[in-house]
């Protein structure tokens, strides 16, 4: 007898079975007429500028970061303003001390000028006498 | 029921206390932005602070923080004598921690960055005195996470040398696959009983057995967690790298405190979850899985392997990482006896511990500071240049190979009677010959530090008013413990009991 995830099993197995099974199907009937268009990467019809494999910049990540510290925020929120009446006062004092680390840690990169675009504050003169320092070091 | 938690808050002062202490480190940091030195003097404040409850709170034995249904028994955390003393010895240790890296000149090179060195230390802090209470599954891992996420960060926090951030990102790769492989472990064990109390675990077990493979393999799993911690063979292997790449106050406090809230979270987890009954101290385990003959196992091993591995060792903080390891092993063998006088003797051996081995790195930083180097070649002649130093380091050493009059020997000792007292000859002998092996590589440094000549000239050591006093508050003690310990073991016994089903 089937547990209740030998179940999920077989459904996985038939789920594999059936795409491997439509692809062969389809490679025994189709015609096999090969183009440079063809083997490009879709990009929405266009075609595609440069490599994927670009860097992104690291500012772009810390901006994720802090998105994602008010993203959990809005998720524990959710279930603690539906048992708001029924915790009453004590929930609402739980609620705001959490909200209230939330706020210092906000401050925080708000001062620390986490939240700023800017580019580095550093002139092209002092850039190279740093480069060339460190090649010193290096050699 | 949110009353109720409310309620618990006044029974974990300690850890408010703390918590609160960060948060105004945050806010002082962020305030004040030119004026830092203000900012180690107020972890302190809530360090004290924290300290001074935790002293007062000695008889409370309660389970705290019961959350789901009204019949449940058992929470999140469970508050007794054992936890306590625990929690006790990391406050000491980071009090001590605080007053190590102000005068360590790695920490003053970032001090522009110190307050958030300092929010980091007290996260530490917090993990880890939630690590020693945590009786739940869940608050077990939350707690080693807290632990770990901020060590892994000042571990490479000075960026002085490359080997910095690769200390800093061979222990988060290390840990982050131990703490995955724990969690792993615990989903296991509740797939299989059903909870994640370690209380309601034991309440299962006694009633059902549990004799499959997936069992016992769960089981090392969540070992595997906690070893890492610990840093038992063979989960021990980020230990020199971390050890010799972290700023050397963070090498004192990983090898004191977060060792120390391992093995709380190590012994509190063998005793309530495993124990059937207890017979005048003897601990009777349930069946399903031989703790004893596998703690004996990673024991030895561990010991062994760091006392060999610490032979070949030039650099002083990789060799006491290497010694830190197998001093993980002896405390290790405490456990493994399964009896409350190996309780005791672990206990004891903690305390000591804590006092020489933040001395032993103590010096080892004031040397750094001033000759620039952890190398044992550039120690010759030390001893002579600054003979307070040599004959300190002297004696810590000493106490940490474990030879009389000094502390370290009324440690082992007392290692060694909970051993022969359950007629473990064998084992008792491959320990004792282990302290041989590691006289040889503690004396090596005595070797340098008086004997060696050397062709350099010997650099001049300062040593500051404050260096001196530190150090004697951890060598009086070192020696006065080694002649007079009874104060250290009523003082462990006062604080023996551990809350079980």
């Amino acid at each position: 007898m089937l547990t209740e995830f030998g179940k999920i099993f077989v459904f996985i197995i038939l789920a594999g079975a059936f795409v491997g099974i439509a692809i062969f199907a389809a490679m025994l009937i189709r015609p096999k007429r090969p183009s440079h268009e063809k083997d490009l990467i879709y990009e929405c019809g266009e075609n595609p500028e440069g490599s994927p494999w670009v860097k992104f910049n690291i500012r772009f990540y810390v901006v994720a970061l802090i998105f994602l510290i008010f993203d959990v925020e809005i998720v524990l929120l959710f279930p603690w303003a539906l048992v708001y009446k029924t915790f009453g006062f004590y929930g609402f004092v739980a609620g705001a001390i959490f909200l209230l680390v939330l706020f210092l840690g906000m401050a925080y990169e708000w001062r620390k000028g986490d939240l700023e675009w800017a580019r580095p504050k550093i002139n092209r003169l002092e850039l190279n006498k740093l480069l060339e320092k460190k090649e010193q070091q290096v050699s | 029921m949110l009353e109720n938690l409310f309620k618990d808050l006044s029974l974990i002062y300690p850890e408010i206390i703390v918590s609160v202490t960060l948060l105004l480190v945050v806010l002082f940091d962020l305030i004040y932005d030119k004026n830092k030195t203000i900012i180690p003097y107020l972890g302190l404040i809530g360090l004290f602070a924290a300290l001074f409850y935790s002293l007062g709170s000695v008889d409370i034995e309660t389970h705290a923080f019961i959350i789901g249904d009204t019949g449940n028994k058992f929470g999140l955390l469970s508050l007794d004598p054992f936890g306590n003393y625990f929690r006790i010895i990391i406050l000491i240790t980071s009090i001590l921690i605080i007053f190590f890296t102000k005068s360590s000149s790695e920490i003053h090179s970032i001090s522009e960055r110190s307050g958030e060195f300092y929010t980091l230390l007290l996260g530490m802090v917090l993990g880890m005195m939630f690590m020693v209470s945590a009786s739940d599954l869940i608050m077990i891992y939350i707690s080693v996470e807290i632990l770990s996420l901020s060590s892994y960060v000042l571990t490479g926090f000075t960026k002085l040398r490359d080997r910095d951030s690769e200390a800093s990102l061979k222990y988060l790769i290390y840990g982050s696959a131990s703490s995955g492989i724990m969690l792993f472990g615990m989903s296991l064990i509740y797939g299989l009983i059903g909870s994640t109390n370690i209380y309601e675990i034991n309440e299962v077990l006694q009633t059902t057995s549990i004799n499959s493979i997936i069992y016992s393999f769960a089981l090392i799993l969540i070992f595997a967690g906690i070893g890492f911690k610990i840093s038992a063979a063979p989960f021990h292997f980020w230990t020199p790298d971390v050890y010799e790449g972290a700023p050397i106050s963070i090498t004192a406090f990983l090898s004191v405190a977060s060792k120390a809230a391992g093995f709380a979270l190590l012994i509190r987890f063998v005793k309530v979850t495993f124990l059937a009954d207890n017979i005048e101290g003897n601990w009777i385990l349930l069946q399903g899985f031989d703790w004893q003959n596998f703690l004996i196992i990673i024991s030895v091993l561990t010991m062994t392997l760091g006392n060999f591995a610490a032979l070949w060792q030039d650099n002083l903080k990789r060799m006491l990482a290497y010694s830190s390891i197998a001093h993980a092993g002896y405390m290790l063998l405490g456990i493994a006896v399964l009896t409350d006088q190996g309780l005791l003797a672990v206990m004891i051996y903690f305390l000591v511990y804590l006092l020489m081995n933040i001395g032993a790195f103590y010096i080892v930083m004031i040397i750094a500071n001033n000759i620039g180097s952890e190398n044992i070649n550039d120690y010759n002649k030390l001893g002579s240049a600054a003979p307070f130093l040599g004959v300190s380091l002297t004696i810590f050493l000493i106490s940490l190979t474990g030879l009389p009059p000094t502390a370290g020997f009324i440690s082992k000792l007392y290692i060694f009677i909970a051993l022969l007292d359950v007629k473990m000859i064998a084992v008792a002998v491959i320990a004792v010959l282990n302290s041989v092996v590691s006289l040889y590589y503690y004396i090596r440094v005595l070797k340098h530090m008086f004997i060696n000549e050397t062709d350099k000239t010997v650099p001049e050591i300062k040593v500051s008013l404050n260096d001196v006093v530190f150090i004697l508050i951890l060598l009086v003690p070192t020696l006065i413990l080694g002649v007079y310990f009874s104060p250290i073991v009523d003082f462990a016994q006062a604080f023996l009991s551990i809350l079980v089903n």
